[in-house]
């Protein structure tokens, strides 16, 4: 306004006259627009700015993440969210970071914060239920899970809430948690592909560690249909076979395990157990009464030993007078009876051998609850006890 | 404004120069707003408030972007910087200010709220435009450096600049020019917090420390456009994001019990801190006030070399300590930190405001018992969140003495009503622990130390105001029909001789009867006339009896005495009261 002249109350600019505060007034509004359009430039450029330093940061996270250093993802992750404070992926990748590091109970409060924006997302809950399990917060880590099974699954949603479930059935039988574990496995076999063999082992497996023995043999059958010769289809069909007491089955399908395989200690320990209850069952059909007399003195013979040897271990003679413990009353009766027990009079007294063997199991499993599982023979026969009539 | 000449006056030059016609009408327009309709100037008052708010809005966003820009410079991008940047930057930074601050804006010292008090009470409104371009230079190096301060107070004071000098310019008169300076203030609050309610309250609380419907308008009206005009830049997010509160069980508010005594204490201790140690500061020769904001920053990088947490405002950690991330030790330890820290910034002179570390230290406190309870008492299920929201509404409460301000600061920054009861529990406790053992609020004693004598806007609030019924006497006055025989007047007025007679109209009106008119009515007529026929004075101004002394002053006049009566019923007499009774009263008050 270098022409402008004040002259009372009115300002003259190229040869007019206008009244002051209009000129003010009008002023202000020109230069509230340039500080409006200064302001937007300056604005803009600051978030610019911002969003790529957030960015850089989040990507240096995402390397750290990559590479296993959560510590110095952590930072980075922070110092990305401290330019964008609401970014969500960026909340969830620090939370992440956060229970990587074992920090849950921050990791917590961001999915929370995260989960009250977005309740549905199965992202979300299923990083709370990971951090509610490890923080052995039982309850609310199946909520989590749960929730997560029946959230918004962007990417491949079958498969993923498969995987989700499969990790809550991990989650509980590692807890111990047998009895929520059943319907949630059931609920995995149920919902798992019978042509998507990897799936079918790791259902019938989780089956397995459920007991869910019958259920566990069909899905090892299953895949045995299509791929026969698989090596962890063979051993759990075995283990389930010998845990029904279908042992002749089990046996069957250890024998079609590779040699590597078969040495495996625990195939190993299930077939040997197996040929033994096989080998010294009385009630096996088609052997001959001898061989029913024989294996019944054996097993009444095997399981005074067991006795014997378990009362040593307590500190206890088997033979005291008069018999205090189970184990000692089982004794003297198993000496008692045995003169009417020898072979020849079994041979020829054959309804006598489930007397006899009755009281061979009762001492093994008065053994057992004394001294612990048995091994060997006696395992055979305690298991046999257990299971009577399975191995028919 | 008043003073605008218009063409047509008698000081209007003889003859204009060349007017186009369109300007020419807007010319009286413009006159007539100018001073003689009040009402046009009232009604352009709040146009202009809201252009303030607009201008305010940018400015805040300039601030805050230049703010973070400078931190971004100094301090680098990370969270953690670098121990080189943690001590230099603060200290570089502060000797910087504290060149500025002597040397090139002296004004730009001190208070913002003070400033902009001073500005109402004593300079009519007048706040130099050098003071706020010298409060934006100066905080955006201070807090852009590290010193534990924050924008608000500035953005507050830059506000009310600017709503000064935008009045100035356009010739208001002086009773706007004086009310303009807190409708900026508003704007420059707002628009820093994010709050506009919290802002008008707080300015209301603390600036004017009335209702005045004349500016309650113009104040609403700046804090909103400027607040929108601020989220138009910056995004209508909220300062912090407020996790999701509750509080689970009644019993939990034992806990908020602890809360408020603690923020109570802090608060007592930081302000004793300030009352102790800022006079004597200020006495140390001029020359060392150059150097303090560096030894401040010093010392403030010191901390933070374990600590990176307490540079700053803390807007970000406060974000943190909501969302639970710290546990309850670190939370006690920043808070103690924090508070040494905002002492040492604001007892070197650096310019920057109080807000935001009360915040942030309301936050850690709230934080740690809300931590502590969850980690100790799981049962009552509080959340940490929560328990920090609350603390940033009972620090402030206890420290800045706003109780209705923290209570609604809490509302509107968290979005919702849960944390109410807790928040005004805690906030009233710590407030009435401040109050106890504190007398002066923060801003009436750094103005004091000052050596201006602000109006203390708490004393006023705790002032009790004197009334008619303190004054009047009950039972004085003998009260007379129109149709009482002048006779049995006189007879009643014998037996009281010092009771004055009023006259009660048939319409609730009420009139002062001379009683030597009605002895000379009664001397002079042999027929007893009513004491109607006594010339009775009036009718007289009524009072009630809970309108204030100053009101009845006013309303005595030249009266003899004047009737209290009943609000429901006017024909009823509640007492007498005269100006003696007045005066009386304020004497006596004046010498409790």
């Amino acid at each position: 306004m270098s022409e402008a002249e004040t002259k009372n109350g009115y300002v003259v600019f190229g040869g007019r006259a206008y009244p002051r505060e209009a000129v003010v007034f009008v002023s202000l509004v020109i230069l509230l627009l340039i500080f409006l359009g200064l302001t937007a430039f300056v604005a803009r450029s600051y978030h610019k700015k911002v969003h790529v330093l957030a960015d850089n940061w989040f990507a240096q996270g995402e390397a750290e993440s990559q590479d296993g250093r959560s510590a110095n993802a952590l930072t980075d992750y922070r110092n990305a969210l401290a330019f964008t404070p609401g970014n969500p992926k960026f909340q969830f990748h620090l939370a992440q970071a956060l229970a990587a590091t074992g920090r849950a109970e921050e990791a917590r409060s961001y999915l929370m914060n995260l989960l009250s924006e977005s309740p549905g997302s199965g992202e979300v809950n299923l990083e709370l239920a990971r951090v509610a399990a490890s923080q052995k917060h039982t309850l609310e880590a199946v909520r989590f899970y749960q929730s997560a099974i029946y959230g918004e699954w962007t990417k491949n949603p079958i498969n993923t809430r498969w995987n989700v479930r499969r990790e809550l059935c991990e989650f509980l039988l590692d807890h111990n948690a047998a009895t929520q574990a059943e319907p949630e496995v059931i609920a995995l076999a149920d919902n798992t592909p019978s042509d998507d063999v990897p799936q079918l082992k790791t259902a019938a497996a989780l089956l397995l560690r459920a007991q869910l023995w019958t259920r566990a043999l069909d899905e090892f059958h299953t895949v045995l249909e299509s791929s026969r010769h698989d090596p962890d289809a063979l051993a759990g069909a075995g283990a389930a076979a010998f845990n029904l007491a279908q042992y002749p089955r089990a046996l069957g399908y250890f024998d079609r395990l590779s040699r590597d395989r078969r040495e495996d200690p625990n195939v190993s320990a299930m077939a040997d157990t197996a040929r033994r209850i096989l080998a010294s069952d009385p009630f096996l059909i088609g052997i001959s009464l001898k061989e029913k007399a024989l294996r019944t003195s054996r097993a009444l013979t095997e399981a005074q030993s067991r006795v014997t040897q378990c009362s040593q271990e307590k500190g206890q003679a088997v033979t005291a007078s008069p018999a205090s413990t189970s184990l000692q009353q089982l004794f003297a009766t198993s000496r008692q009876m045995e003169p009417d027990w020898t072979v020849r009079n079994l041979e020829r007294h054959p309804e006598r051998v489930v007397s006899v063997m009755d009281l061979a199991f009762q001492m093994e499993d008065a053994a057992a609850q004394s001294c612990g599982q048995p091994q060997g023979q006696d395992r055979a026969l305690w298991l046999l006890g257990r299971n009577r009539g399975g191995a028919q | 404004m008043s003073e605008t000449t218009a063409p047509t006056g008698a000081t209007a030059p003889a003859q204009p120069p060349v007017l186009p016609r369109s300007w020419a009408s807007f010319r009286t327009f413009w006159s007539a707003w100018s001073g003689r309709v009040s009402l046009r100037e009232d009604q352009f008052f709040l146009l202009l408030a809201v252009l303030i708010g607009v201008f305010s809005g940018l400015a805040v966003v300039c601030f805050r972007v230049a703010i973070d820009s400078t931190q971004l410079g100094l301090l680098g991008s990370s969270l953690s910087p670098s121990i080189l940047r943690v001590l230099l930057a603060p200290t570089l930074g502060g000797l910087l200010v504290g060149f500025l601050m002597l040397r090139v804006f002296p004004r730009a010292q001190g208070s913002g709220v003070n400033r902009t008090k001073a500005a109402v009470y004593i300079w009519n409104g007048y706040i130099p435009f050098q003071t706020v371009i010298g409060k934006f230079v100066t905080c955006v190096l201070a807090i852009g450096s590290g010193q534990s301060l924050g924008p608000e107070d500035p953005s507050l004071q830059m506000g009310a600049g600017i709503a000064s000098a935008i009045g100035r310019r356009l010739n208001l008169s002086q009773e706007k020019i004086r009310l303009i300076a807190p409708v900026g203030a508003a704007a420059g609050l707002a628009a820093a917090f994010n709050a506009p309610i919290s802002a008008v309250l707080f300015v209301i609380e603390e600036v004017i420390g009335t209702w005045s419907g004349g500016v309650l308008g113009a104040i609403v009206l700046a804090a909103v456009s400027s607040v929108v005009t601020m989220r138009s830049f910056l995004g209508a997010d909220a300062l912090f994001r407020v996790p999701e509160s509750r509080v689970a069980r009644p019993a939990e508010l034992l806990a908020y019990v602890v809360l408020g005594v603690a923020g109570g204490v802090a608060s007592l201790f930081l302000l004793k801190w300030i009352e102790y140690a800022r006079p004597r500061l200020e006495k140390l020769p001029p020359r060392t006030r150059y150097f303090l904001p560096a030894i401040a920053g010093l010392l403030i990088g010191i901390i933070a070399i374990w600590l990176p947490q307490v540079m700053g405002a803390g807007y970000a950690i406060i974000d943190q300590a909501l969302h639970a991330q710290f546990t309850w030790k670190l939370l006690i330890v920043l808070a103690i930190f924090k508070i040494l820290a905002t002492g040492f910034s604001f007892l070197s002179g650096t310019p920057g405001g109080l807000f935001a570390p009360t915040l942030f230290i309301g936050a850690m406190l709230g934080g740690a018992v809300g931590a502590f309870e969850q980690h100790f008492f799981p049962s009552l299920g509080g959340t940490v969140g929560t328990f920090a929201l609350v603390g940033m509404g009972t620090l402030f409460a206890g420290f800045l003495r706003t109780p209705i301000t923290s209570v609604f600061m809490v509302v509107e920054l968290s979005g919702n009503y849960t944390a109410i009861l807790p928040v005004m529990f805690s906030t009233m406790i710590a407030y009435l622990i401040s109050r106890k053992y504190h007398k002066a609020p923060l801003f009436d004693m750094l103005a004091r130390q000052d050596g201006i004598m602000l109006p203390s806007i708490e004393e006023q609030r705790e002032q009790v105001a004197l009334v008619v019924e303190n004054a009047m006497r009950v039972d004085a006055a003998i009260i007379l029909s129109p149709d009482d025989r002048v006779a049995d007047v006189l007879i009643r007025a014998g037996a009281k001789p010092e009771s004055p007679l009023l006259l009660r109209g048939r319409f609730g009106d009420w009139r002062w009867v001379d009683r030597e008119e009605v002895k000379r009515l009664g001397s002079e007529s042999s027929e007893n006339p009513a004491v109607a026929d006594a010339n009775p004075k009036g009718p007289l101004p009524t009072l009630f009896p809970d309108q204030s002394l100053e009101e009845a002053l006013q309303a005595v006049g030249d009266w003899p005495l004047l009737p209290v009566v009943n609000r429901a019923d006017l024909s009823k007499l509640e007492g007498v009261i005269t100006l003696s009774d007045v005066l009386r009263s304020f004497r006596s008050k004046s010498t409790v």
